[in-house]
């Protein structure tokens, strides 16, 4: 089960150095398999493992919202959709049954709501007004959770193309580093502290 | 570092010296002396055997998958209740370590405190805290000194001796790791306080050591095994020297089910399953459980019979009881100019200023304060945690523009505190649940003490101030204030003491129980130390080998 009703303490609480104790509790063996596959696709001639089109056009739009892009690249540029294809593919059923009961929902949402049949025909204005309702869902908290995985996470899952996760936050994927590593330590080393 | 193809290969149903369960902090140091001391040994090591090169930068294998460490994915469920009274649930994972060669030596942050001469003799001197089993060690700090120092110097640890450490007989082997940005904010802060920061002592080579390499800084050590072997884990520093020796046998993928005993009594079988499921025991003339304060008991438990039937080594009823976690705050500040503080270790600077609190306080507790990176430097959690800063947005826009600020341009201060030995803490088997082997799932029932909790807002506050006198624009925190539930220090549960009524082993670790029966990890502890119990586990193992073969040799075991 992915634990989506994460609040920002217990995103503390699990990110910080001193718990070390994730709550983020997916887990699953041999990802990779199709990762491979997936590093080709392309967004429009793609062909998904477990994602129909429909499912992939949407969650596509949805974590185009989360991450948008704007003047940086987002989770369109990172390929984040055939990131979740690709851990969704991994004996994660369940999660894909709460995306795609959340996914009717935002649907239905979105006929009442704008006479539209699909969530990725909406304006961006229309779609963040829906997200927004939907914020505190088990749905939300999924698709968000993939969404950021996708897009920060090693480029053999299937997202962070061309590393632009890792840009966008300033993280270099370098193997050695050597000091200073910041401001304050070349300042440091300047004054001779 | 290069491994002599020189394993013997034991038979079965031929006694050994020595069976030890678990190859990790204690299980590495205890099968290197005991090998090397010439004596016939089998480790049994329930996960692979992973070397430098199988290591990546891999948040989504480690940290969610839990590659390492194993959950309910893996086929490891675990449960937990907060007491007795309270339901008890089934998790992914609640005591978390790594299964592997190395244990979580190998994935772990490679902070490395000394524990200090107080904390050995903590109840005598702050005097009893009534409902807790708060008690002396059976050792002194100078009993174990000699073995830090061994730690030091063959494990590999990097530091600056000085009045801010405790007393040491030896230099530090290499020098302190470079400050990093993050420690240079801490250490500002606490000198304009009027305290006393000093270099972190880590396990993490700073220059080159007994073979290995010196760190390049990379900043994948907490959570993620050390691709350059710079940092100390058993794995590199004790294990090849057990293998090269001839005489240790390292059987990885190898499930320790059961200790049986003879009907003298005395433990002479470990029984285990080997990866493919096939079941077999080992005859062994001596038992070394260093399969850490989680799994140690739960064995321990597991091994009931006629003879023993509360579990082995259990007539105290102690076994599984007093387990302890360490406490913790973080606070979180952002900075103007970039802090970098995903690169090279965890943290180069630590404060030990508030290592035992005022008792006017009216409450017990203490512990030490250092800087780090929020999310361990690593990318994933650190935007899963964004929108860090109250009123922030978790998604959109302003979150993306956030995110690209709290990665590089914040630092942490962290807080890591005692916990108190309490009866009602503790791991037994879950009568429901069942891991793939079929075993009772381990159990945590575990509920902070009030004075834990208090001692974790202090330092919640305390760095909250030192994150504000260093200048921080923005700042955020958390401790657990409802109490923790589950943690990766594993503490207490196989206590030591003098008295087999209220303890498991003597001060050398061996069983009051059963004379030939040895426990030594983190369940040896009797306090809890500030949070940085490593370093501690490997100068008990040392000592406690010591003590083993002195006793072999003698034929006192």
């Amino acid at each position: 089960m992915i634990d989506t009703q994460l609040s920002r303490r217990a995103f503390l609480r699990s990110a910080s150095g001193a718990a070390k104790t994730s709550i983020i509790v997916l887990g699953l063996p041999a990802i990779l398999v199709s990762c491979e596959r997936s590093k080709q696709a392309m967004l429009n001639n793609e062909e998904f493992s477990v994602l129909t089109e429909e499912e992939a056009q949407e969650f596509h739009a949805i974590a185009a919202r989360i991450i948008p892009t704007d003047e940086t690249p987002g989770a369109t540029e990172a390929g984040v959709i055939y990131f979740i294809d690709n851990v969704l593919n991994d004996d994660r059923e369940s999660e894909h049954e709460t995306l795609r009961l959340g996914l009717r929902e935002l649907q239905i949402a979105a006929a009442l709501g704008f006479n539209a049949s699909y969530f990725h025909e909406l304006e961006p204005e229309q779609q963040d007004q829906l997200l927004t309702e939907a914020q505190d869902t088990a749905f939300f908290g999924t698709i968000r959770f993939l969404t950021i995985a996708g897009m920060f996470s090693l480029p053999e899952y299937g997202g962070n193309r061309d590393n632009v996760g890792y840009q966008l936050i300033g993280f270099e994927d370098r193997h050695a580093w050597q000091p200073p590593f910041g401001s304050y330590d070349a300042d440091y080393i300047q004054r001779g502290e | 570092m290069a491994e002599a193809n020189t394993q013997p290969s034991y038979p079965t149903r031929e006694e050994v010296d020595f069976v030890i369960v678990g190859s990790g902090a204690a299980g590495g140091v205890m099968a290197k002396e005991l090998s090397v001391a010439g004596f016939s040994v089998v480790v049994l090591e329930q996960g692979p055997h992973l070397k430098a090169a199988d290591f990546k930068h891999d948040e989504w294998g480690y940290d969610v998958n839990k590659e390492l460490t194993w959950g309910a994915r893996q086929g490891y469920p675990q449960t937990f209740r907060k007491s007795v009274d309270h339901d008890t649930q089934t998790r992914e994972s609640v005591l978390d370590y790594a299964h592997n060669v190395g244990g979580s030596s190998v994935h772990f942050s490679g902070n490395f405190w000394r524990f200090r001469p107080i904390d050995f003799m903590e109840a005598s001197v702050r005097g009893p805290i009534s409902g807790t089993n708060f008690a002396d060690w059976p050792i002194s700090y100078d009993e174990l000194e000699p073995y830090y120092t061994k730690v030091d110097w063959e494990v590999g640890v990097s530091g600056l001796a000085g009045p801010w450490d405790p007393p040491r007989s030896r230099e530090y082997p290499c020098p302190p790791m470079p400050v990093k940005s993050s420690d240079v904010l801490l250490e500002r802060a606490a000198k304009q306080m009027g305290l006393t920061p000093y270099p972190a002592p880590v396990a993490i080579l700073s220059q080159p050591h007994n073979g290995r390499p010196g760190c390049i800084h990379c900043g994948f050590c907490n959570g993620y095994g050390c691709e350059v072997n710079a940092k100390s884990s058993s794995m590199v520093s004790m294990i090849p020297l057990a293998l090269d020796s001839g005489n240790c046998e390292l059987r990885t993928g190898c499930t320790v089910s059961r200790v049986n005993t003879d009907e003298n009594g005395r433990a002479n079988e470990v029984v285990y399953w080997e990866e493919d499921g096939t079941e077999q025991a080992q005859l062994a003339k001596a038992v070394v459980l260093c399969a850490n304060g989680a799994e140690t008991p739960r064995l321990l438990l597991a091994s009931e019979s006629e003879q023993h039937p509360n579990g082995l080594a259990n007539s105290s009823g102690v076994v599984g009881k007093n387990l302890m976690f360490n406490g913790y705050s973080t606070a979180v500040g952002l900075f103007d100019e970039p802090v970098n503080a995903y690169k090279s270790v965890p943290a180069t600077r630590v404060l030990h200023d508030f290592y035992e609190l005022d008792p006017s306080l009216g409450y017990y507790g203490g512990g030490g304060i250092d800087a780090r990176h929020f999310s361990a430097g690593r990318p994933m959690n650190m935007a899963l945690a964004g929108g860090l800063f109250e009123g922030d947005a978790t998604w959109g826009s302003e979150y993306k523009k956030n995110l690209q600020k709290e990665f590089t341009h914040t630092a942490a201060f962290d807080g890591h505190t005692t916990s108190l030995p309490l009866a009602t803490n503790t791991v037994t088997l879950d009568p429901n649940v069942r891991d793939k082997w079929g075993r009772a799932a381990m159990r945590t029932t575990y509920s902070d003490h009030p004075d834990d909790i208090s001692t974790m807002k202090f330092f919640y506050d305390k760095t909250m101030e030192l994150l504000d006198v260093a200048g921080a624009t923005k700042s955020v925190g958390f401790y657990a204030e409802e109490g923790q539930e589950g943690n990766v220090h594993l503490l207490g549960t196989c206590r030591m003491g003098n008295d087999p009524s209220n303890s498991v082993v003597d001060k050398f670790h061996r069983s009051h129980d059963v004379e030939n029966l040895f426990m030594v990890d983190g369940s040896s502890l009797v306090t809890s130390g500030r949070g940085q119990p490593t370093m501690t586990i490997m100068a008990l193992a040392f000592r406690a080998a010591d003590n083993i073969i002195q006793f072999a040799r003698r034929g006192e075991i």
